[in-house]
């Protein structure tokens, strides 16, 4: 019964912490793309000085570019060699500096602009290709509300069933020990004597779900450090939480523990403990 | 030390337990409360207690009004009075010793003193060799010594008991009366609600008998059945009369 009720609290909170600690990581992830890069347009390796020039001149023309910023073709080799490294473990040896592409990446003022600028520079002489990855945020975005919103109706519906389950528990306990309150109440304790100990209980079976929720989310931030293995540039290190913002999860998962494990046992000593 | 001025008491159910019930006991008395089944007795002792409030009329007890005293003082009130039941209510599971320092480690008595008072009151009843003996091991006298140990350990100014020899056969009956009646030279006041008429009838004490909820009967040095006991023919009516007049 004290069993259900812990696994109860701890499954629920872990799944709050989840949800949370999804959120925060999406947001940290897809900072850096809506405030920074919008729209990147790729040279052909082979393209000239000229045609990259003329592209560049062009798109710092344009009203609703902020600003852009020229990547050679060793700072984007450099780049990929080390996301493929953490992919792969090892640089695929079929790229070479010369094989890959320079790039103008793109702040825009309006990002809804990406579009535009692919449609307009894509056939240009000398670019391979523009990608601007605004789409594929608007769905990461689309995904991870709806996965927290799953989450937390779960993690709600859980969790009134913890608080049920808290309630029956010191409801049992109260029974179990009704002989020695009866008493109690017959020798004069008072009514918090009584009280407290039913009280702690709940508390205490609320807290240590709760401790079990923190150790869940913590392997969970520990886990998306070590899968993305040092690798600046993939999405699950951007996803990393910083130290306060994992606290906070953290100490709202314990709050919500203690806040469950003492409304459960206080109603329960209200409604089943007659002093 | 109790006094009842005018007590009306309707259960919930519409049964009228007690009706119109002045009565008054002093400090230091010895008091048998008698009465057929469903007359009131047990009643009477809630309101006591405050396990129950009365309908109509006041209840002193201790100096205090039970009407006036908010509900987080019951408990106080409670430690000035000790209790005993027709059916022990040890608790099975502690030891003599136990059983009776419950009732101090639960208002909250330091170690040393519960020590102490436990020891002297099982001293007190005769249980001084049992002190770690489960309740199962005992006779039911012995565990109503516990009982009235426990009730005791802290020095109540009123001790009850209702119908305290109800499992006992006559000759421990006789026993535990004389306890409680040691208890009463102690100064500590003593109500006894009892069918037992043997115990009623050698002790002599004042006797309060009810009868459908009221006072039909308070006698000094009284007898459990006044038409047996009383061979002047004296009726009940009229000594209740002859009492109400008397100075509590
Ligand atoms: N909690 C209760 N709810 C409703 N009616 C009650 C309650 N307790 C007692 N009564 C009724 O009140 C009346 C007095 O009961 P009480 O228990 O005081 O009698 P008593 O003198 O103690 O009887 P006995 O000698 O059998 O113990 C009875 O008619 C009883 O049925
Ligand atoms: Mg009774």
């Amino acid at each position: 019964m004290t069993i259900a009720a812990v696994l109860t609290v701890a499954i629920s909170l872990s799944l709050v912490g989840a949800a949370l600690f999804l959120r925060q990581g999406v947001s940290n992830a897809t900072t850096e793309w809506r405030h920074g890069v919008n729209v990147i347009v790729w040279f052909h390796p082979s393209s000239s000085v000229t045609e990259q020039g003329a592209v560049g001149d062009e798109l710092t023309q344009l009203t609703y570019v902020k600003s852009c910023a020229y990547r050679t073709q060793t700072y984007n080799y450099d780049q990929g060699k080390q996301f493929f490294q953490s992919l792969l473990g090892s640089a695929s040896g079929a790229m070479t500096p010369s094989d890959t592409p320079a790039s103008d990446q793109c702040v825009l003022k309006n990002p809804n602009e990406a579009a535009a600028i692919a449609a307009r520079f894509t056939n240009m002489p000398g670019v391979l290709n523009v990608s601007y990855p605004s789409k594929a945020i608007h769905n990461m975005e689309n995904v991870t509300h709806i996965a927290q919103l799953s989450f937390l109706i779960v993690a709600l519906i859980l969790l009134i069933s913890a608080l049920a389950l808290i309630i029956n528990t010191i409801r049992l306990a109260i029974f179990s020990r009704r002989k020695e309150v009866s008493v109690m109440k017959l020798v004069g304790a008072t009514n918090w004597f009584i009280r407290v100990p039913f009280m702690l209980e709940g508390l205490v079976q609320g807290l240590i779900g709760a401790l079990v929720a923190v150790a869940v989310v913590s392997i969970l931030n520990w886990q998306l450090d070590s899968a993305s293995a040092g690798n600046t540039l993939s999405t699950l290190y951007k996803m990393r939480l910083a130290g306060g913002e994992l606290a906070f999860i953290l100490v709202a998962i314990l709050l919500i523990g203690v806040v469950i494990g003492a409304l459960g046992s206080a109603f329960a000593v209200r409604r089943f403990l007659d002093t | 030390m109790i006094t009842l001025e005018s007590v009306t008491k309707t259960y919930k159910t519409g049964t009228v337990a007690l009706k119109d019930v002045s009565m008054e006991v002093s400090k230091g008395e010895f008091i048998f409360l008698v009465g057929a089944s469903g007359a009131g007795k047990s009643t009477l002792m809630a309101l006591i207690l405050r396990e129950e409030l009365p309908d109509e009329g006041r209840i002193w007890v201790a100096g205090r009004n039970l009407a006036n005293l908010p509900r987080w003082r019951v408990p106080y009130l409670r430690r000035n009075i000790g209790c005993v039941f027709q059916d022990f209510r040890l608790l099975p599971t502690k030891t003599v010793f136990e059983n009776v320092a419950f009732a101090l480690q639960v208002i909250g008595r330091p170690r040393h003193q519960i020590e102490r008072q436990v020891t002297q009151v099982l001293d007190l009843v005769g249980l001084a060799d049992k002190t770690n003996n489960m309740p199962d091991e005992l006779s039911g006298g012995e565990q109503q010594r516990v009982a009235i140990a426990r009730a005791f350990v802290n020095r109540p100014l009123i001790l009850i008991a209702d119908e305290p020899t109800g499992n006992l056969d006559p000759s421990t009956s006789k026993d535990i009366v004389q306890l409680l009646d040691r208890i009463n030279k102690s100064g500590t006041t003593v109500v006894v609600a009892t069918h037992d008429a043997n115990i009623v009838d050698t002790m002599r004490k004042r006797v309060i008998e009810l009868d459908n909820g009221e006072i039909v009967r308070d006698q000094n040095r009284g007898v459990y059945d006044v038409d047996i006991g009383n061979s002047s023919g004296v009726s009940a009516r009229d000594l209740v009369a002859h009492s109400r007049g008397r100075k509590g």
